[in-house]
């Protein structure tokens, strides 16, 4: 065991740098999993912000929820690679459709129902009080989702967003198996040449990147949550800590 | 259905006749899998929220504990098992039980929590015992939210087992390893699609379990005094 | 020879962990078999802790706690409160058992056979007085006063000698209350129990205890006696505070008008004359008369409807207010001062006794 983990050490040692050393795959890894958050976010959170402003598609989060847990993210992410081979042979600027547009469509893929119901449920549990005083004030429903339910759900909207990321960051190895060269090249690579070592530190390293996601978004997300909205609140409104299952 | 010009069909509706024996064969292993992981996640998980209940400060270690290993990617989970334990089934188990414990431990320990106060002070001034009152006031009142954590923990196990095609295992999981490899999209649309159903049925199974478990949650009429 | 006691706390204190002063400190009381007892005082007072130490829900810090002569720390707790029958305020109902399998609770923990248990339970539903369709009913489908009917069956399922209850009426509204204020007190004479009942409401302690012990916070037994006793003569400040200021109303209510002489009031006979009925009517201040043969009441007139010189001998009024001789003078009083009268007629059935006047009344309230 000890030499094992001496050996596992060592691998470390040799293998910073170079186009397959740690380095260049984490940087892969972490570009692929900013783009497709990115993306996700902006294609899913401003439509479950408005809906959730106007009281409406709680069953489609309903919907999003169980077929989040129930989709395979292994189905996905190979699905997509027959589909981005499709697109690339009909879209002329795109070379093949292996390898970052697979994944990065299935992260995307995967990141659009987290996001939507964070987001929702956040600007849905912004009490209806508050709301109702803000109308009286004569603010416009514009203003009010920018100026009232935006900021009150910030925090369920950051948990949503650190919970996404990490998720995002776990199920990027993935990518390795659709010919994306990010971290979790490593731990495939090493299943094929049965290379325990290789296979055991890429494991720490993908664990390393969602902890460390975890632990900035978490920071972040302790930031930005004002001191007078309780613990409870947040709990109350339905986000618990689902942080990846990859 | 052909697509953009390539001569490829999307589905090929023979592939899956011709091959259902394997299907139903993947589909069994499948629920072996989750069985198994489900049914041992519930012992370990039992006796875990059996501590917890009985020493309050165990709690927050056993949860920050499951939350730790739930927090670690799946694929990783595995991958740290592998040198150990191989390519295995019990590694397949180790990875898909650790997944089981915080969803099941906070149900266990929150459904038996959230007992009114009042009936188990009632059920103990009429003279239970520790041991019966667990079993015959606790456990069944808590039952409808133990079963929602299952229900959930079923659901998301059914995802996990197809992850494990990687170490050899996989139920469903083989045909979107293979499906993928060979560029077979049939193959990985069976895969995930049935991995969907499997997932859906279970989950539908157990509401039905449910409800025969908790019948009295059914009647809800007020009569006069 | 001298019978023991039911229940005998002796010295018996409580201090909570983290707390400074006891919850209940050196409290001794004893209580005969067959009496209820109830145990009422302020919010800090310690009768719910006093009550559950009888069961072992709370353990003593220290003292001497005995039912039926035997100390209740001999055996394991859920085998002493399975002698002792435990009512409480939200009553407790196993939401997820009908109330067959609910009153059975107590019986089947204590293994007896099914026919026995099912006639058991038959047995109690009548006693509570709730219809026989409500066996197989759950707990949700209930209201309050079911409910709590239904949670005093089962504690009463394995007869046990002793009946604890914490407050058991408190969650219903007052018309319920009443009804199964009423309905404990016939329970009770039919079956005997010794009872200790917890409650704040002193009106409730009046109305059902054959003694009450008033506590002050600490635990302090303030007294300890009947009703009619504390209220007569409240040993302290204190406990005439918890009496309230209409203590001697209260009192007026545990007395029955056959308690008190009656007087033939302003009554004449048919055919009196008018000069009569003027004289009854100076006599005690009143502006009506009443007619009367003998124990025959024909009714009463205003004065001015003396207009002969003799009683009229039609038109009589029937008196609507009818007292009886077990109601308590506190209803006396209540019709004398809502009809404006200063005496009312007092009946045995069909029977005219006599009048009760207010003087008396007054008089019984001065003493």
């Amino acid at each position: 065991m000890i030499d094992f983990l001496g050996e596992v050490v060592s691998w470390f040692g040799d293998n910073w740098w170079g186009p397959t050393g740690i380095v260049w795959r984490s940087r892969q890894h972490f570009e692929l999993s900013g783009a497709a958050l990115i993306t996700a976010a902006v294609l899913a959170m401003p439509p479950a912000a408005w809906l959730g402003h106007r009281g409406r598609g709680t069953g489609l989060v309903t919907a999003l929820v169980n077929a989040g847990r129930a989709i395979p993210t292994f189905g996905i992410v190979a699905l997509a690679l027959p589909i981005t081979i499709r697109i690339a042979d009909v879209v002329p600027w795109m070379s093949s459709g292996i390898g970052f547009p697979a994944i990065y469509v299935a992260l995307v893929a995967l990141a659009l129902p987290p996001l939507f119901i964070h987001t929702h449920t956040g600007i849905l549990s912004v009490s209806t009080d508050v709301v109702e005083a803000a109308t009286g004030l004569g603010m416009t429903p514009r203003q009010i989702l920018q100026r009232i339910e935006l900021p009150l759900a910030v925090p369920v909207i950051m948990t949503g967003i650190r919970v996404t990321a990490v998720q995002v960051v776990a199920t990027a190895p993935l990518g390795a198996l659709v010919a994306h060269n990010a971290l979790g090249r490593f731990i495939i690579d090493g299943f094929a040449v049965r290379d325990s070592v290789r296979v055991f530190a890429g494991a720490v390293l993908v664990a390393a990147a969602a902890l460390l996601t975890d632990a900035v978004f978490g920071a972040v997300e302790r930031r930005l949550t004002p001191r007078t909205r309780s613990e409870s609140a947040t709990r109350r409104s339905g986000v618990r800590n689902t942080t990846a299952v990859g | 259905m052909i697509v953009g010009g390539t001569e490829r069909p999307f589905f090929r509706w023979d592939w899956v006749g011709s091959h259902v024996g394997e299907i139903l064969e993947r589909v069994l292993e499948h629920l072996v899998l989750t069985g198994i992981a489900i049914g041992v996640g519930l012992i370990i998980s039992a006796l875990l929220a059996g501590l917890a209940l009985r020493y309050r400060r165990t709690y927050g270690p056993i949860t920050w504990l499951s939350a730790g290993l739930y927090a670690i990617p799946s694929l990783a989970l595995f991958a740290f098992l592998v040198p150990i334990t191989g390519f295995t089934m019990l590694t397949a188990q180790i990875g898909l039980v650790s997944y089981t414990l915080l969803i099941l431990v906070r149900s266990i320990v929150t459904g038996i929590d959230g007992v009114d106060p009042a009936i188990r002070e009632a059920a103990v001034g009429l003279g239970y015992s520790r041991r019966r009152l667990l079993l015959e006031v606790e456990l069944p009142l808590a039952m409808p939210v133990i079963l929602t954590g299952i229900r959930v923990t079923a659901v998301t196990t059914v995802g996990l087992v197809t992850i494990t095609a990687l170490i050899g295992r996989g139920g469903l999981g083989f045909f979107i390893l293979r499906g993928l490899g060979r560029f077979f999209e049939t193959e990985i649309i069976v895969g995930t699609v049935l991995s969907v159903a499997l997932a859906a049925a279970l989950d539908g199974l157990l509401v039905v379990v449910g409800r025969m478990v908790a019948p009295w949650t059914d009647r809800r009429s007020r009569v006069g005094a | 020879m001298e019978v023991a006691p039911m229940i005998r706390l002796e010295g018996v204190t409580k201090t909570f962990p983290g707390s400074e002063t006891p919850a209940v400190d050196r409290l001794s009381l004893t209580i005969e078999e067959g009496e209820t007892v109830v145990l009422v005082g302020p919010s800090g007072c310690g009768k719910t802790t006093t009550l559950k130490m009888i069961n072992r829900l709370i353990e003593p810090t220290s003292g001497v706690i005995e039912v039926a002569g035997t100390d209740v720390t001999t055996e394991p707790a859920h085998e002493l409160r399975r002698r002792i029958g435990y009512v409480i305020q939200q009553v407790g109902l196993l939401p997820h058992r009908t109330v067959a399998q609910n009153v059975a609770t107590v019986p089947r923990l204590l293994g007896w056979e099914k026919t026995r248990i099912d006639a058991r339970v038959d047995e109690l539903v009548e006693l509570v007085r709730l219809e026989p369709s409500i066996r197989d009913r759950y707990p949700a489908e209930l209201s309050g006063g079911q409910q709590q009917r239904v949670g005093v069956a089962r504690a009463l399922a394995a007869d046990p000698p002793v009946l604890l209850m914490d407050e058991p009426f408190g969650a219903v509204d007052p018309i319920v209350r009443a009804n199964l204020q009423q309905e404990l007190q016939v329970l009770q004479a039919r079956l005997g129990k010794t009872i200790v009942l917890v409650t704040h409401d002193i009106d409730e302690a009046i109305t059902l205890g054959d003694r009450i012990a008033v506590l002050n916070v600490g635990g302090i037994l303030e007294q300890f006696d009947a009703p009619g006793e504390i209220l007569a003569r409240p040993a302290n400040p204190f406990v005439e505070s918890i009496l309230g200021r209409d203590r001697g109303i209260k009192r007026l209510s545990l007395l029955p008008i056959s308690g008190v002489a009656l007087e033939s009031g302003p009554v004449v006979m048919p055919g009196a004359s008018a000069q009569d009925a003027r004289r009854v009517m100076d006599r005690y201040g009143t502006d009506w008369f009443g007619v009367a043969e003998g124990e025959r009441m024909l009714g009463w007139h205003w004065a001015a409807d003396l207009t002969d010189s003799v009683v009229p001998a039609t038109g009589a009024r029937p008196f609507l207010a009818r007292l009886r001789r077990g109601d308590s003078l506190r209803d006396a009083l209540d019709v004398i001062v809502t009809s404006h009268t200063r005496a009312a007629p007092v009946f045995d059935g069909d029977r005219f006794l006599g009048m009760l006047t207010a003087e008396t009344i007054a008089a019984e309230l001065a003493r």
